[in-house]
């Protein structure tokens, strides 16, 4: 549905355009807001930001969709409807999963109840601010405000700004306001004219475009959306040159949670034991096999098993020519006695472990107190046997 | 049979039994969670995506509730609550609690929930018009008008709940969509809710579920878990979820909100990592196979969302590369999919995929949708049976989430701190009324112990915990000498043999079990040889045949109770080797065994003094066979003499949907008959425990199985004798559980201790008995619901037998948590279930040969 919007004020009735008149819709194909949030997405793909503010988060969608980016480690929406910032926090909590499988790098979303037109100094220095949908409900005082804020006083890297082209309504079978809470719509004339004075003033280049392509023979009317992204001239820079005697916290925190994150030690370290073990079972499992094939070859009965796995069945991920390499120039995993040693730099070789960018001191610091070391420390211990090794044909 | 249409005939014998999924072994708390009805509550989502989207469980609050359905279905435990039986019972209409023994103050894991005392809830449902498909905007359209902007509601698109009530009993509201047009909203009472009623409890349940997760609890199955602080258990590559199962549930007089501690086993490894190893130990030939039985049933975590899924297939023919439709219909690839949805690169393009059956909640009739599950972004949750079946492991785990009564009193007062200061947490209580009020304590009683009686000696045990070394010099009620008997044994454990027998037999005859010399047989260290050396030894004189297991693999033991059982009824006895080679251990191992074999020959080892001088006491116990899930095995041990020292004992394999009885009144006469032989007379009366009845299964207990009892009891009695049936429902698992507070710390209530008030039923003739102990953990209360009682025995009485049957299981020389005929009638199925799969034979019947 065309209307479906990413700043849902009080009055959220788009949805029941299709009634009205259901013979002339227009529907876009991926739905218009998921085209702005795919727009905004892009962008944090390209630019890899590591602080982004959403103003006017409504609902907190654009968070949700933003918080799976490993770049991102500070995620920030700002909006004055503090009720639905409290239901939807818990949306932005860390998955169950990512508890098992944490992230690379540290990640806090903290939601803020408050106006953009407001400074508060927390958001200073992001490098992407982003505004779907919102100029549109600001009042003449407001927007007024709104480019000294945004662009004067919090001056990220770059702001993403969207606002509905008012050359599209006509398409449209009733002529109006596309919500009840614009203030006003713009044609692309309108709207790059702010856009340009603002850019100008606060020493952006901006460039437009939009989402929501129309259809064939209207051409000439432009995105439904259109969009201005402002880049600020010179990169960044502004910002961290607030001191802190001048910290301004007027919003207020509605909602704040930290992902767990290979940057904390305690996660590192569970993460770092856990993949060990399974690399660890892994040859040891390994080794087991080739002991049994190496029997059976001695062994004159013929056996009809089939050992050697089809195409079909060989999971597992593919190592690289690089990985490889690596791999066999590290020391091999060897047997003493009844115990099964793998050498830590061989495990270190792996490439699960390799990307933990441990070295080999701090590995041994870190698996100390979960798993057996060898005499040397140099290698990790296991029972070449245990308890659960079941293979069928012993039955 | 292609994999997906394997998948839907599964799906369809299953979609059938929709409730019949029960929790994995993963659960390790008392309250185990039955994860077929995990999200049963008031939520239903109406996905119809083939890939899991992201979307959280719809009644994770967006400040509605989604009570979809037009009328509230309501949770199968609470709809045990309005099953009345009671009322029936005019000896305890007025009072069900006893009175003897002394009474002691126990702390409970309830907390009172205070409500203002004309407190309602008001039920409305709203009609729009003209009507509106999307729920969102009916939301929004309800909440953005004036009549009710500033009332606390919940509303899911259908059913208004309210607090207050509104003025009219039909409302006509109407508001304008942006677009001018005028919808009529017509808002009427259906129904005032009491706070005890079902909906009103479920909607509390709600409530909460809401408050746990704004502090920071996942929701997985019924309970709510805090993976941000885990135990990890690295060596077996586990981590421990600690977390709680809550209810708000209405007891005695009150409505009250309890907790009880509960762990989530996660395993720190992908399915596909998994996989990948069980790959290197398998054969090609098998490797597909050996996957499916070890995954098959659990329940995997994904990465990228909240879900959890069930393992119901996996499809081989399917790769990451290949595409399937989304919802508009276009088409993606796996890889694609994840890449562009969740920015996951997948490393291994040739995993196959896992299919989950989505169960239709809104139409149970529909086919379940099968959702496709990538390997490599699931997490499996819970154990396997093979690593339950792993002592260690085990252990390791339980070291880890037992808890001392102290430490699951500290977590639970934490819990309620938790309740009690979030903010969040106080508003949402607040605005319905509702005060989160403090934790309970109540009066509970300790019955007296009881004296064991032996052949020439009566016993006070020093603990009813264990009384091994109280009897240990003492001679069993009556036994059959051993003479014609075979022991059959690998040559490896040969030379144990005979340290063995002598041992055997000096225990034997302290015991006054008289044992003979065996015939040895030698036989090959595989399951096959056993077979063939019992089928050509044993012979119609044989009493009983030993077998020396060189290793507990199951088919060992499944062969030998298959053909001794069933073909060639014979009472067998299985040791294993390692269990003889213990050292030091030999008198109290010999001991054990020569108590077992004592009972499978027919002989009676100890009783206790009943008072009821003619009473016929009854456990049946209900489990699903291993091998088909559809078939219930069905146990049925009843006692046969005054003493309540010899049992009968049938079981019955029946294909059916529900978990009912449906052979009781064969079961029963039979029983009756055994009595008549024996006695002479029929007993004067009869209780039955009735064991493993299900949430939601209470109205079909109390209407198809009392029935049954009822009708074999009126056709055996005649003019002269009759006897009177008691009927009591028994669960391990409830709710409620007893401290002692004293000076220092928090401990245990003491064996005995009986509650039948306050944390007890209004509407049931109910009450906790405390017969199990433990000397780390915390003793969960066993509970009794009396649903049907002709017997008319004070509940003194009541509570105080039940309190002596616990005391009666042969296999342990001590107290036991629930009543012994409902221990032997779940040991029999348990055998049944696990191993021969058929009835036994009628020829053992009276022996209690499944020890």
């Amino acid at each position: 549905l065309w209307l479906a919007k990413h700043f849902p004020c009080n009055s959220v009735v788009g949805g029941n355009f299709e009634e009205v008149c259901p013979e002339k819709v227009i529907r876009f194909k991926p739905p218009l807001y998921k085209q702005r949030y795919e727009f905004v997405r892009d962008l944090v793909d390209r630019h890899e930001p590591k602080k982004i503010a959403d103003l006017g988060c409504g609902d907190t969608k654009l968070l949700k969709l933003l918080k799976i980016y490993p770049c991102i480690q500070l995620l920030v929406g700002v909006d004055i409807n503090e009720e639905k910032l409290h239901s939807n926090g818990h949306h932005l909590s860390p998955y169950l999963g990512e508890f098992v499988k944490p992230r690379d790098l540290d990640l806090t979303i903290i939601l803020y109840h408050g106006s953009v037109v407001e400074r508060d100094s927390r958001l200073l220095g992001f490098d992407l601010i982003t505004c779907i949908e919102l100029i549109e409900h600001l009042d003449s005082d407001d927007l007024a405000r709104f480019p000294e804020v945004v662009f004067g006083y919090l001056s990220p890297a770059m702001v993403v700004i969207s606002t509905p082209n008012s050359e599209f309504n006509p398409l449209f079978p009733t002529v109006a306001l596309r919500d009840a809470d614009h203030k006003f719509e713009w044609s692309r004339m309108e709207f790059q004219t702010w856009a340009s004075q603002v850019a100008k003033c606060y020493n952006y280049c901006v460039e437009f475009t939009g989402v929501g392509t129309p259809p064939a023979g209207a051409e000439h009317v432009g995105y439904c959306t259109q969009i201005g992204v402002f880049t600020k001239i010179g990169g960044k820079a502004a910002g961290s040159c607030v001191s802190e005697d001048h910290d301004q916290h007027v919003y207020k925190a509605v909602y704040m949670t930290s992902y767990p994150s290979l940057q904390q030690e305690k996660v590192l370290k569970f993460v770092l034991v856990g993949e060990l073990l399974i690399q660890v079972e892994h040859l040891r499992l390994r080794h087991h096999r080739m002991l049994r094939e190496r029997k059976r070859e001695s062994d004159p009965k013929p056996r009809d098993t089939d050992f050697s796995l089809g195409p079909d069945l060989l999971l597992g991920a593919v190592f690289t020519e690089a990985e490889k390499a690596r791999i066999e120039n590290s020391p091999e995993p060897f047997c003493e006695g009844d115990k099964f040693c793998v050498p830590l730099q061989r495990l270190l070789a792996y490439p699960k472990l390799h990307r933990l960018r441990v070295d080999e001191e701090r590995m041994r610091a870190l698996i100390a107190d979960s798993v057996c070391l060898s005499s040397d420390s140099s290698a990790v211990m296991v029972d070449l046997y245990n308890s659960l090794d079941y293979w069928p044909e012993d039955s | 049979m292609s994999g997906r249409a394997r998948t839907r005939a599964r799906g369809m014998l299953r979609g059938s039994r929709a409730l019949e999924v029960r929790g994995s072994p993963g659960y390790l708390a008392a309250t185990s969670v039955d994860l077929g009805n995990s999200e049963v509550s008031l939520s239903s989502r109406t996905d119809s995506v083939w890939q899991p989207s992201d979307e959280h469980d719809a009644a994770s609050g967006d400040g509605e509730h989604t009570l979809m359905e037009r009328r509230v279905r309501i949770r199968q435990d609470l709809m045990d609550l309005g099953i009345c039986t009671r009322e029936r019972l005019a000896h305890v209409k007025d009072c069900k609690t006893g009175s003897s023994g002394l009474p002691v103050k126990l702390v409970t894991n309830l907390f009172s929930l205070d409500l203002p005392q004309d407190w309602q809830l008001y039920q409305y449902h709203v009609v729009y018009s003209p009507d509106l498909p999307s729920k969102r905007l009916r939301t929004a359209l309800l909440y953005g008008h004036s009549e009710l902007s500033d009332r606390t509601k919940a509303f899911d698109g259908a059913i208004l709940f309210l607090s207050q009530k509104l003025d009219q009993k039909v409302t006509e509201l109407t508001s304008e969509t942006q677009r001018g047009e005028t919808v009529r909203m017509t808002v009427t009472l259906t129904n005032k809710l009491v706070s005890s009623s079902p909906v009103c409890i479920q909607f509390f349940n709600i409530i909460f579920k809401k408050i746990l997760k704004k502090l920071s609890m996942y929701q997985i199955g019924r309970n709510f878990y805090k993976p941000s602080e885990p135990v990890e258990i690295p060596q077996y590559k586990l981590s421990v979820w600690p977390g709680f199962a809550v209810s708000v549930s209405h007891f005695e007089s009150k409505l009250l909100f309890g907790a009880d501690v509960s762990y989530k086993v996660l395993r720190n490894e992908t399915v596909l990592e998994f996989m990948t190893d069980l790959c290197v130990r398998t054969d090609t030939s098998c490797f597909p196979q050996t996957c499916e039985t070890q995954l098959v049933g659990l329940i995997v975590l994904t990465r990228y969302n909240n879900k959890t899924y069930r393992i119901d297939d996996i499809d081989w023919s399917v790769k990451p590369t290949h595409t399937f439709q989304k919802r508009d219909g276009s088409e993606i690839t796996y890889t694609d999919y994840y890449k562009q949805q969740y920015d996951i690169t997948l490393s291994d393009l040739n995993q196959p995929v896992l299919v989950s059956l989505l169960k239709r909640k809104r139409n149970a009739s529909m086919e379940p949708q099968a959702v496709h599950l990538i390997p490599e972004l699931c997490f499996l949750t819970g154990l396997t049976s093979q690593a339950t079946s792993d002592f260690h492991l085990m252990k390791a785990v339980a070291e880890e989430t037992r808890l001392s009564p102290l430490g699951r009193q500290q977590r639970l007062a934490r819990l309620a701190d938790d309740i009690q200061r979030n903010q969040v947490a106080r508003f949402e209580l607040e605005t319905w009324g509702l005060h989160f009020g403090s934790q309970m304590s109540l009066t509970g009683r300790v019955v007296p112990s009881e004296k064991l009686i032996m052949q020439d000696h009566i016993c006070q045990p020093a603990s009813a915990a264990d009384w091994s070394k109280d009897i240990r010099a003492c001679k069993v009620l009556s036994s059959q000498s051993l003479t014609t008997w075979l022991i059959l044994c690998s040559s490896r454990a040969e030379n144990r043999i005979e340290g063995f027998l002598s041992c055997l037999r000096r225990v034997g005859s302290t015991m006054g079990f008289n044992v003979g010399y065996p015939k040895i047989i030698k036989v090959q260290e595989n399951p096959a040889s056993f077979l063939r050396a019992i089928q050509q030894h044993v012979d119609p004189d044989v009493q009983l045949v030993m077998c020396i297991l060189p290793s507990n693999q199951k088919n060992y033991y499944d062969s030998i109770k298959k053909y001794l059982n069933l073909d060639c009824p014979v009472p067998s006895q299985c040791v294993l080797t390692r269990t003889l080679n213990k050292q030091g251990m030999m008198m109290s191992v010999a001991t054990k065994i020569a108590m077992q074999m004592t009972c499978k020959l027919g002989g009676e080892l100890w009783t206790v003094e009943i008072p009821l001088k003619s009473l016929m006491v009854v456990g049946i116990s209900i489990c699903k066979d291993a091998l088909s899930k559809d078939t219930l095995v069905v146990g049925f041990v009843a006692s046969v003499n005054p003493r309540i020292t010899r049992w009968f004992s049938r079981c019955i394999l029946q294909r059916t949907t529900a978990e009912v009885a449906d052979c009781l009144k064969v079961f029963l006469t039979g029983a009756l008959n055994k009595w008549y032989k024996l006695n002479h007379d029929l007993p004067a009366r009869i209780i039955v425990y009735r064991d493993g009845v299900g949430d939601g299964q209470l109205k079909a207990v109390v209407d198809y199985e009392v029935p049954q009892l009822l009708s074999s009891v009126a056709e055996s009695s005649s003019d002269s004798s009759s006897c009177r049936l008691s009927v009591v429902v028994v669960r391990k698992r409830c709710t409620p559980r007893f401290f002692v507070e004293t000076s220092k710390t928090v401990q245990n209530p003491p064996l005995g201790t009986v509650v039948d008030s306050e944390a007890t039923r209004p509407a049931w003739y109910d009450f906790y008995l405390i017969s199990q102990t433990t000397s780390q953990g915390t003793v969960s209360p066993t509970y009794y619901n009396v649903i049907y009682d002709d017997n008319v025995l004070k509940p003194d009485h009541m509570q105080r037998l039940t309190f002596k049957l616990c005391h009666l299981y042969y296999n342990w020389q001590g107290l036991i948590s629930i009543p012994a005929p409902c221990q032997y009638a779940h040991k029999l199925t348990f055998l049944v279930a696990q191993s021969i799969h058929k009835e036994p034979s009628l020829e053992l019947a009276n022996h209690l040969f499944y020890l």
